[in-house]
């Protein structure tokens, strides 16, 4: 089998095949993690931003029109690194798309250059022996070799085989993988998703995991639509119809005249026909009348029906609810009771619970920046892995007055918050004492080794007390007080730090910072100690020097 | 040498020394302390150490209270003195803060009734702790130096906006509880390793100008806004106040010494009168300088600028 060119429709089913292999593999993705701290989340994060991207996209049979709204998704949806550096390929692949409704090899060529350049593009360092490496490698090494008969199958086979090779290679690229002993998790991710493109063409689909909706859609207020609301809207209807061969049933279908029909009773129509199944997505006032016409034709495989007022109306009230206008309002991103409330003492108008990993995305990041009415805005990520998602949710929003200050633990967030001058009406100053607040701070982070780990002269067995600084493991032993006061010893200029602010995580006993009080106050007489209740999953211990 | 009386409440923070050198009668307001119920204002550690009582006052600040003299207790020293034949000069803590003034000045006209002849001015200070004690000793010097009652209290209310303060308060969680510094923010009291610094501004409170992060920087800015509106360091007495920060305070002190070489540094403590108000993380200097701009203004892009080439 050989396919030439293939069109908007088949890209989807490949996309979704794509998405579909990844998230099989989603928790192999995740364990490929440099360090022995159960916070890996590549995987997760690479498939919640595919799947915001495939959720959001409209089926179209031309192809750079579904790719740019699934592209569209993707930027909004992305969470992580990975993530964003996933979307910004898509999002390179979709603009090169834009006047090509097929994809031949020409096109694929041209869309892999696009795609790994924009994402190199996207990031202020770029790092070899990651998901970029694998993506330049992948289609430079063969772009030679694609020609006009070269099939759709041979060139993502060559590009998958390449991008292997790179894989193989990028622990020799990266130090840190090589002595965790892993490959790149985000490289090994994006070659998953390939893969299981190229499965489909193959005929080999893959069963997609039931999703869930997207987490931030929650549960809808019902009460929005009562006895006085107005009915305009109609209903957002989905279903898949499964056509039947039984007598019962017409048996002639012409998709062009099934739309045609369907335009009659409603707008925003999308069918898209797989063998004897039927997609449908329209948006009406009366359902009834789509599902008669529909049950002509065969029996629904699934059905869903949403009261768009509902939706409209909680749309109006959550702009209604627009919090009051202010000069500078601040978002933040934290996990943990204890934290959500310090930030929030702290003036923070909008402390978004980031989860144990801290992987909100950039519709979040835009979520709160859309509710925010004021003429500056700060974000403060707290941590390295959304810096890049809260950037693309400035550049989508496209406005100007934000300023991402790239805060990369709680301990910098926290110090961050504590130079703001609330009092002062130059918001351009507070700015510039938030983003003060975030140079020369240390961050340690105490944890237990979820496995066993080795790097340098460094290892651990699952189970020990580690701490890392700034992200690096650097002492390990059975005593937690201990692995903390000897990382504290490594940081360069510990003789400068005034100030230890200290996070005491959830389920942590509160009794034992008097053990770590005494251990480091005897060992740093002139420092000022403060203990707070962050309440955080994952790390024991964060530790802010300043 | 005029024979006037310079009077003040315990809110002078001036020590017993200072009261007796500059002859400044002062007279006592109020403390409620636990356990011990109200008892009158003290100006010297004798029965509590500074750091035992301000490690008290930081584990439960809501057992403490502070009040003015009542009217009574104004009435009663005013006549001590007028009886005599003496005026007074009675300069109050800043009315921003606490209603001495009020009483004051309801027991002046008390006393006016009873003594029509008697002369007593009240000042507002505007200030609090050594802020105002250092205006008393200038008002003191001057009647030293022979100038008249009007004089002084002409004086006093031309120059009380020449009164500095250039320190940092690192614990606002109390004047946050209290009300009494301009527009605080509950979160004030956490701020580990932050040095806000402060300035007194024309309402008679303090007002947070900008923030140092760690001592080191807090110096740096501090001593460069002193050299920019302090007036002739060399004949003046500076005094450095300190709640529960000695040590700093000490260094604070020789930093001042070499670089702006005044008549004398005094380390001064903050009593309990202002201190349970204030907590334990003042640490400040004061003294004469240029008027301090009616919005802060001037003061405030001085420190921004200062803060920024501390970075």
């Amino acid at each position: 089998m050989s396919t030439r060119r293939i069109n908007g429709i088949l890209l989807e089913k490949m996309i979704e095949n794509g998405l579909a292999f990844l998230q099989q593999h989603e928790g192999e993705v995740n364990r490929l993690n440099v360090f022995p701290v159960p916070d890996g989340d590549t995987g997760t994060n690479m498939a919640l931003t595919l799947g915001n991207g495939t959720r959001y996209a409209k089926s179209s049979e031309d192809c750079g029109a579904y790719l740019r709204s699934l592209s569209d998704g993707m930027l909004l949806g992305a969470r992580g690194n990975s993530g964003v550096i996933l979307s910004q390929f898509f999002k390179g692949f979709a603009v090169e798309m834009t006047r090509s409704p097929l994809i031949g090899p020409g096109e694929l060529r041209n869309g892999l250059i696009r795609g790994y350049r924009t994402a190199y593009e996207a990031v202020v360092h770029p790092v070899e022996g990651t998901i970029l490496s694998v993506t330049r490698e992948g289609i430079e090494h063969i772009r030679t070799q694609i020609t006009r008969n070269s099939s759709i199958e041979s060139i993502l086979s060559m590009y998958i085989a390449e991008m292997r090779k790179t894989l193989s290679y990028t622990p020799e690229m990266l130090s840190v993988l090589k002595e965790a002993g892993v490959v790149d998790s985000g490289a090994y991710g994006f070659i998953l998703i390939v893969e299981g493109m190229l499965k489909c063409l193959y005929g080999e689909v893959i069963i997609p995991k039931e999703q869930n909706a997207h987490p931030q859609s929650g549960l809808v207020d019902l009460s929005l639509f009562n006895e006085n609301s107005e009915f305009t809207d109609g209903y957002c209807t989905e279903f898949i119809l499964q056509r039947l061969n039984h007598s019962r049933y017409q048996q002639e279908f012409s998709k062009n005249d099934f739309i045609s029909e369907l335009r009659f009773f409603g707008n925003s129509i999308a069918v898209v026909v797989d063998g004897m199944r039927v997609k449908v997505h329209i948006h009406t006032l009366y359902p009834s009348k789509v599902i008669a016409f529909a049950q002509q034709y065969g029996e629904f495989l699934t059905f869903k029906m949403e009261n768009m007022q509902v939706q409209h109306n909680e749309h109006d009230r959550d702009l209604n609810q627009k919090k009051e206008h202010k000069p500078l309002a601040i978002i933040s991103v934290v996990n943990g009771e204890g934290m959500k409330e310090l930030f929030q003492n702290f003036g923070c108008d909008i402390v978004i619970d980031g989860g144990t990993t801290m992987n909100t995305s950039s519709a979040e990041f835009l979520e709160a920046i859309e509710q925010l009415d004021a003429e500056e805005i700060v974000i403060l990520p707290n941590n390295p892995n959304i810096i890049l998602a809260a950037n693309q949710a400035v550049e989508l929003s496209k406005r100007k007055n934000i300023t991402v200050i790239e805060s990369k633990s709680v301990a910098q967030g926290y110090f961050a918050m504590a130079m703001d001058i609330p009092d002062s009406d130059d918001a351009k100053f507070r700015v510039s004492q938030m983003q003060s607040g975030i140079d020369n701070i240390a961050t340690v982070s105490q944890t237990v080794a979820s496995r066993n780990y080795s790097f340098h002269e460094i290892s651990c067995r699952k189970g020990d007390e580690i701490a890392l600084l700034d992200g690096e493991i650097v002492s390990v032993g059975s005593d937690f007080a201990k692995t903390i006061a000897d990382t504290l010893s490594v940081v360069p200029d510990i003789d400068d730090k005034e100030t230890c602010v200290i996070f005491r995580g959830k389920d942590v006993p509160a009794d034992r910072e008097e053990a770590l009080y005494e251990l480091l106050s005897a060992r740093y007489p002139l420092m000022d100690f403060e203990f707070i209740d962050g309440g955080q999953e994952i790390y024991h211990w964060i530790v802010g020097l300043a | 040498m005029s024979e006037f009386i310079l009077m003040a409440d315990a809110g002078c923070d001036l020590s017993a020394e200072f009261q007796e050198k500059y002859d400044i009668k002062v007279i006592n307001g109020h403390l409620v302390l636990p356990g011990k119920g109200d008892v009158p204002t003290f100006m010297k550690w004798e029965d509590v150490s500074r750091e035992q009582f301000y490690t008290e006052l930081k584990k439960n600040p809501n057992d403490y209270a502070t009040a003015p003299p009542n009217i009574t207790e104004y009435e009663n020293a005013f006549e001590s003195y007028v009886k005599d034949g003496k005026d007074v000069i009675c300069v109050t803590i800043s009315s921003a803060i606490s209603g001495a003034l009020g009483f004051a000045t309801t027991a002046r006209k008390n006393i006016l009734e009873k003594y029509p002849n008697a002369k007593i001015t009240l000042v507002d200070s505007m200030r609090f702790g050594p802020g105002f004690g250092l205006m008393l000793v200038h008002a003191s010097i001057l009647r030293s130096d022979g100038k008249s009652f009007e004089e002084v209290a002409e004086y006093l209310e031309q120059n009380k906006n020449r009164f500095h303060q250039a320190g940092w308060l690192d614990d606002l969680s109390f004047v946050a509880k209290k009300g009494r510094i301009t527009h605080p923010k509950a979160f004030f009291g956490q701020l580990a390793g932050i040095k806000p610094i402060g300035e007194f501004d024309a309402g008679g409170l303090t007002t947070v100008l900008g923030k140092a992060k760690g001592a080191k920087a807090a110096y740096a800015v501090l001593l460069k806004y002193i050299e920019a509106t302090i007036e002739n360091p060399e004949d003046q007495y500076i005094f450095i106040a300190q709640t529960s920060r000695f040590p700093q305070a000490e260094q604070y002190k020789k930093m001042i010494e070499e670089k702006f070489h005044p008549k004398a540094v005094y380390i001064n403590d903050v009593f309990p009168f202002c201190g349970i108000n204030i907590g334990p993380g003042l640490m400040a200097a004061y003294y004469m300088g240029k008027p301090i701009s009616e919005d802060l203004s001037e003061e405030r892009a001085l420190i921004e600028k200062f803060i920024a080439e501390a970075k």
